[in-house]
């Protein structure tokens, strides 16, 4: 499809409220907000905070992410060993919504954010439309892995009863939510018009 | 604007304060024929643009009241309550971040209150303190900073997620014991619904286009 970029016109929209200026102002004319024609160190600051986000992944996996003390017994649980325990539990559509959350979330969005970076810095996409289409599911799903820090959040807050049954949060409960963070900003500091603008170059 | 085109462009293309670049292909797309519930969506990326509302203001105004008198409930009555072997654990809203706290994980403790009660919250105020000045027409002075504050944090509220993470640990103790749910719990998923719909309903290209009809000449 023919487009025109604003780039190509020498402006530049504002990321706050879509105002198009020229591309040497530095501060938006309608809100104030700094200007930039593409995220500045858009691929730099992605891939490290991505790495980041790899490494934290280790022990929240590795460390308990709860421990149950019943009875003067305490049974710390890693977020495998639960969807593990839901799954001889039988409850299998909450041991599914824990392992989608918790698991298979933030890896295919590591996958997805490494393939991303990648395109826009080296090779160019052979299709830009569905690569916006993979961003934009990423950007979407990213806090969506949440659901297992409130999990273990609520559990702490209801189940308190005394000595006979106390939830308390572990270690990983912290380094996934630092996880959950860092991937969010590393989403929001990829400029996906990289990837359009790589495909225009070489489709000239 | 148009003493800024340079040589390599089009001739048929004029580009008019009523165009738009898309913000995930920097495509320029001209918005200027959307009528009432018109939705923009970019036809390079298939990105969504904006969405036309002639009363989106009042809505939002509406939405955001009401999310913050539910959020005043859900956070003075119980949210759940824990009943197994004759004891029983009551549970609050603000408890969940506060019972972190009494943990140790001062830190997730911050998090989680931040996620699902400070900075909703705070978002509702801001809306508010943005749209009531664009219903009346009145350029307020904090006008362009409420306006700014939202659209940095909306990214940052874990409302929905919250809710689905309240199912997720009902299914893991509901066989252990007896559980009942509490007003708060309601007013919350209240709160979620209207929060939501005021956050859908803030459109970002419509509210900066109302603010600069409101501050007139000031751009």
């Amino acid at each position: 499809m023919k487009r025109t970029t604003a780039a190509s016109c020498g402006m530049s929209s504002c990321h706050v409220c879509y105002k198009l200026a020229s591309q040497s102002a530095h501060q938006c004319p309608r809100c104030g907000a700094s200007m930039h024609q593409r995220k500045p160190g858009s691929l730099q600051r992605t891939l490290a905070l991505l790495v980041t986000g790899c490494l934290l992944y280790i022990p929240a996996n590795l460390l308990p992410i709860m421990i149950t003390d019943q009875l003067g017994s305490s049974e710390p649980s890693t977020i495998i060993g639960g969807v593990v325990l839901l799954v001889q539990l039988g409850s299998i559509p909450v041991a599914g919504v824990i392992f989608i959350a918790s698991v298979m979330v933030p890896i295919s969005k590591f996958a997805a954010m490494y393939y991303l970076c990648w395109c826009a810095a080296k090779e160019a996409p052979s299709n830009a439309l569905k690569m916006s289409k993979l961003y934009r599911i990423t950007e979407f799903i990213g806090k969506w892995s949440m659901v297992d820090v409130f999990v273990v959040a609520i559990l702490v807050a209801l189940v308190s009863l005394g000595g006979v049954l106390v939830i308390r949060p572990g270690a990983a409960a912290m380094a996934f939510a630092g996880m959950v963070m860092v991937t969010m900003v590393a989403a929001e500091s990829f400029d996906p018009r990289l990837l359009w603008d790589k495909m225009d170059d070489v489709n000239e | 604007m148009q003493g800024d085109l340079q040589g390599e462009e089009p001739a048929e293309f004029k580009l008019s304060s009523q165009h738009l670049a898309c913000p995930s292909c920097d495509s320029l797309i001209d918005t200027s024929e959307l009528v009432d519930g018109d939705t923009a969506t970019c036809p390079v990326c298939r990105g969504f643009l904006t969405k036309f509302t002639s009363d989106g203001v009042s809505r939002v105004i509406s939405y955001a009241t009401s999310a913050l008198i539910l959020l005043v409930f859900s956070c003075a009555f119980p949210f759940l309550s824990f009943k197994a072997s004759g004891l029983e654990s009551v549970m609050t809203l603000p408890g969940t971040a506060i019972m972190l706290y009494t943990h140790g994980m001062t830190d997730l403790a911050l998090l989680v209150g931040a996620f699902i009660l400070f900075i909703p919250s705070l978002i509702m105020v801001l809306l508010l303190l943005f749209y009531i000045p664009l219903k009346l027409e009145i350029a307020s002075p904090w006008l362009v900073f409420a306006g700014r504050s939202v659209f940095a944090l909306q990214h940052w509220c874990m409302v929905d997620v919250f809710l689905i993470g309240v199912i997720v640990s009902l299914v893991k103790i509901v066989s252990m014991a007896t559980i009942i749910l509490g007003i708060s719990f309601f007013a919350y998923v209240g709160f979620a619904i209207c929060f939501t719909l005021a956050l859908t309903n803030t459109d970002r290209l419509q509210c900066w286009l109302a603010v600069e009809r409101v501050a007139g000449n000031q751009f």
